[in-house]
C-alpha cells in the first residue's frame, strides 16, 4: 500500500538538509518534494526541478494556426481564381494578415490549454499535509509505493531535525 | 532599496523600514479580516445595495421613457467609460509592476485584481447603449466606422464580447493568484469560507512545481489582460464615441482613453488602499512604500494625460479643416467647455501640483487626496467626451462633418441616480469580495517578508531586497 509521509520543519535550512538526506539515502528523484506556504527561490532546497513543457503548447498551437491559415487563404484563392489587374492569384500581403491573426489565435488558445494542463490541478490526491505550512512551516513530503522504506525515510527526516512527522 | 517613514530616526528624512511579521501572524490577521462584519460595514453595504437597485430601476425607467432618443444617453455612455476606466484600469497594477518584479506591489495585487469583479456593473450599464447604437447600415447607406465590410451589428457584438472577455480575463488573473490563499482559507477559516477554500484551492499544497506554474499563470493571464484591456478601450472609444460623431477621426483618442484609464485605476486603488488600511487596521502590511511607489506611477500618468491630450488637440488645431474645427467645437470649445476646463483642472493641473511634491507622495493622506481629485477629473473628462458625442442626433450620422453643434446637455434625474447606483454597485462588489477572500494576498506578503529584510545602513536604515530570479 502506498504511503505519503511528511516531515515538518520550522526553518528552511533543516528542510534543505532533509532533501539532501533523502537524495543521499537513495530515494528516487521526484518521489519527495518540499511544500511551502510561500514561493521560495527555485532550487533553494536543492529540490528536483522537473522540466516543464509549457513552451511546447504555444509553439505547437502557432504551427497549427499558421498551417491552417496558409491552407485557408491559399486554398480559397486557388478555388476561386479571380485575376485582378494581371496580378498573381495568391495575394501574399493580404494573406499575411489572416495568417498572423490565426497563428496568434491558435497560439493563445493552446497556451491557455497548456496552463491548465501544466498546473496539474485539481490535485485530487493531496497526500500528507499540515495546516502549519500555510503559517510559514516547511514540509518535506515523500511518497512511497510500500512501507518497506518508510523507516529509512523517517530516520532521514528525524536526523535533519523534523519537528513532527505525519503519515497519510 | 527603500527608506520608509514611520518612526523618525534623526533629523534627516531617513526613516525606519517596515519590520517583518511572523507568517503565522500574517495568516491569522488576514483571515480574520474576512470574518465577521462591523455594523458600519453592514450599514454601508445595505446603503450601497439600495442605491444599486435604484440605479438599475432608473436605468429601466430611462429606457422606457427615452429609449428612442439616443441624445439623452450621453451621461450613461460617459458612465460606462468611467467605470471601464476604473474597474478595468486598477487590475493593471496587479500585473504591470509584478512582471517588473517590484517588491512594493506584493501586498496590493489582490486588491487591484478584485476590481475586475466590479466590471459586472460596467456591463449592466452598457446594455441599453447596445440597443441605442445605430447599426452600420443606416437608411441603406453604410455609416463611417472602423467596420468596412463587417456584418451590420459588429460594433454591438464585439463591444459586449470585449467587455465580457475583460471581466473573464480579470477574474482569471485574480483566481490564478488566489489559489494559495484559498488553500490558506481551507486550513485556517471556518464555516462556509473553509468549504469555499477547499473547493477553490483545487488541492493546492504548495509544491515547487505548483509555485512555478502559478508564476506562469499570473504572467500569462496578466499579458492577456493587458491585450484585452487595450482592445476593449479601442472598441469602446471608436464605436461608442468617434463612430457616432460625423468627422471625428483621432488616432490618439484610444491611447488617450487607455492611459487615462490606468490613471483612474491607480487613483482608485490608492483610495481603496487608504480605506482598507484604516478600516481594517492593516497598517503593518500596507506600508508607506506602497503609496510612495503608486504616487510616482500616478504622477507619471497624470503628466501623460496632458501629453496625449495635447498630441491629439494639436492635430485638430493646426489641421483647421471643417471636420477638425467641428470636432474641436463639439469636444472642447463648444457645449462641453465647462467640462473641459473643470476636467483638465482636476485630472491634470491640480493633481500635478499636488503630486509634484515629494512630501505629498510620501504621505498616505496626501496621496488619497490627490487620487480623489483625479477620480473626479476623470469623471468630468468622460462626461466631456461621451455626452458631447452622444448629443449628436443620429440623423446626422452620414454628414461629412458636424454642421450644427448641439447645445449643452445637462444630466436629468435618471442620469444622476444611474451614476450613483452604478458606482455604488462597483464599490459594493469590491466590499463584498473583501469578505470572501483576504483583501491582501497572504502568500505575497509572506513572500515580501521572505525576500526583504530591514537593515541598518551606515547611519541610516534601509530594506535589503533579494531578487532571486
Amino acid at each position: 500500500m502506498s504511503i505519503s509521509m511528511i516531515g515538518l520543519f520550522q526553518e528552511a535550512t533543516p528542510a534543505a538538509d532533509a532533501m539532501d538526506g533523502l537524495k543521499n539515502a537513495g530515494f528516487e528523484l521526484g518521489s519527495f518534494d518540499v511544500l511551502t506556504g510561500t514561493p521560495y527561490p527555485e532550487g533553494a532546497f536543492g529540490e528536483h526541478v522537473p522540466q516543464h513543457r509549457l513552451f511546447r503548447f504555444p509553439a505547437f498551437g502557432a504551427i497549427i494556426g499558421f498551417t491552417l491559415s496558409l491552407f485557408l487563404t491559399a486554398a480559397t484563392q486557388i478555388a476561386y481564381p479571380l485575376v485582378t489587374g494581371g496580378k498573381p492569384i495568391l495575394s501574399i500581403f493580404a494573406m499575411l494578415i489572416i495568417m498572423y491573426e490565426l497563428t496568434m489565435l491558435a497560439g493563445v488558445i493552446s497556451t491557455v490549454i497548456g496552463i491548465i494542463f501544466e498546473s496539474r490541478l485539481p490535485n485530487l490526491k493531496m497526500g500528507a499535509y499540515d495546516r502549519r505550512i500555510t503559517e510559514g512551516w516547511i514540509g518535506v513530503v515523500i511518497n512511497l509505493d510500500d512501507e518497506s522504506r518508510a523507516d529509512d525515510a523517517e530516520k532521514v527526516l528525524n536526523y535533519a531535525g523534523a519537528v513532527e512527522i505525519k503519515k497519510a | 532599496m527603500v527608506n520608509l517613514p514611520k518612526k523618525e530616526t534623526h533629523n534627516s528624512h531617513h526613516t525606519l523600514p517596515p519590520e517583518n511579521v511572523e507568517s503565522a501572524v500574517i495568516v491569522r490577521d488576514l483571515i480574520d479580516t474576512t470574518n465577521g462584519t462591523s455594523n458600519s460595514f453592514k450599514i454601508i453595504a445595505i446603503g450601497l445595495g439600495i442605491m444599486s437597485v435604484l440605479g438599475i430601476i432608473a436605468l429601466i425607467l430611462k429606457w422606457i421613457n427615452y429609449g428612442d432618443d439616443s441624445t439623452r444617453w450621453g451621461y450613461v455612455a460617459a458612465l460606462v467609460s468611467f467605470l471601464l476606466s476604473i474597474t478595468g484600469g486598477a487590475p493593471m497594477v496587479a500585473m504591470g509592476p509584478v512582471m517588473a518584479k517590484a517588491n512594493w506591489v506584493r501586498p496590493l495585487t489582490r486588491l487591484a485584481a478584485i476590481f475586475s469583479f466590479a466590471g459586472i456593473s460596467t456591463i449592466i450599464v452598457l446594455i441599453p447603449l447596445l440597443f441605442l447604437l445605430p447599426p452600420l447600415v443606416v437608411d441603406g447607406t453604410r455609416r463611417r466606422s472602423i467596420w468596412f465590410e463587417a456584418p451590420n451589428y459588429s460594433p454591438h457584438i464585439w463591444g459586449i464580447i470585449g467587455m465580457v472577455l475583460l471581466l473573464i480575463t480579470g477574474i482569471a488573473l485574480f483566481y490564478s493568484a488566489a489559489l494559495p490563499d484559498f488553500a490558506a482559507m481551507r486550513e485556517n477559516s471556518t464555516g462556509w469560507r473553509k468549504k469555499l477554500g477547499k473547493k477553490l484551492s483545487r488541492g493546492w499544497v504548495g509544491t515547487d512545481s505548483q509555485w512555478r506554474t502559478l508564476r506562469m499563470r499570473i504572467g500569462m493571464f496578466g499579458t492577456f489582460y493587458f491585450f484585452v484591456m487595450v482592445m476593449v478601450n479601442f472598441l469602446y472609444t471608436t464605436d461608442f464615441a468617434q463612430g457616432v460623431v460625423p468627422g471625428w477621426r483621432d488616432a490618439i483618442f484610444t491611447l488617450y482613453h487607455t492611459v487615462s484609464s490606468w490613471q483612474g485605476g491607480v487613483a482608485a486603488l490608492v483610495i481603496a488602499l487608504w480605506i482598507v488600511r484604516r478600516k481594517m487596521n492593516l497598517e503593518k502590511y500596507i506600508h508607506l512604500d506602497a503609496f510612495w511607489s503608486l504616487g510616482r506611477l500616478l504622477f507619471a500618468l497624470t503628466l501623460l494625460w496632458i501629453y496625449l491630450f495635447y498630441s491629439s488637440f494639436i492635430v485638430f488645431w493646426y489641421g483647421r479643416s471643417e471636420n477638425d474645427k467641428a470636432t474641436l467645437d463639439l469636444l472642447v470649445k463648444g457645449p462641453m467647455i465647462w467640462a473641459f476646463f473643470a476636467g483638465a483642472a482636476f485630472i491634470w493641473l491640480v493633481p500635478w501640483w499636488i503630486l509634484i511634491w515629494n512630501r505629498v507622495r510620501k504621505s498616505i493622506n496626501g496621496m488619497a487626496i490627490g487620487a480623489s481629485v483625479i477620480i473626479f477629473g476623470l469623471l468630468l473628462d468622460r462626461i466631456r467626451l461621451f455626452v458631447a458625442a452622444w448629443s449628436v442626433p443620429q440623423e446626422h450620422i452620414h454628414q461629412k462633418w458636424l454642421k450644427q453643434i448641439p447645445d449643452t446637455i445637462y444630466p436629468d434625474v435618471y442620469d444622476i441616480v444611474i451614476a450613483i447606483g452604478s458606482i455604488s454597485m462597483s464599490i459594493l462588489i469590491v466590499m463584498l469580495m473583501t469578505k470572501i477572500i483576504p483583501v491582501l494576498s497572504i502568500w505575497q506578503i509572506q513572500e515580501f517578508n521572505l525576500l526583504s529584510k530591514p537593515i541598518k545602513y551606515i547611519k541610516g536604515h534601509a530594506t535589503l531586497i533579494a531578487k532571486p530570479d
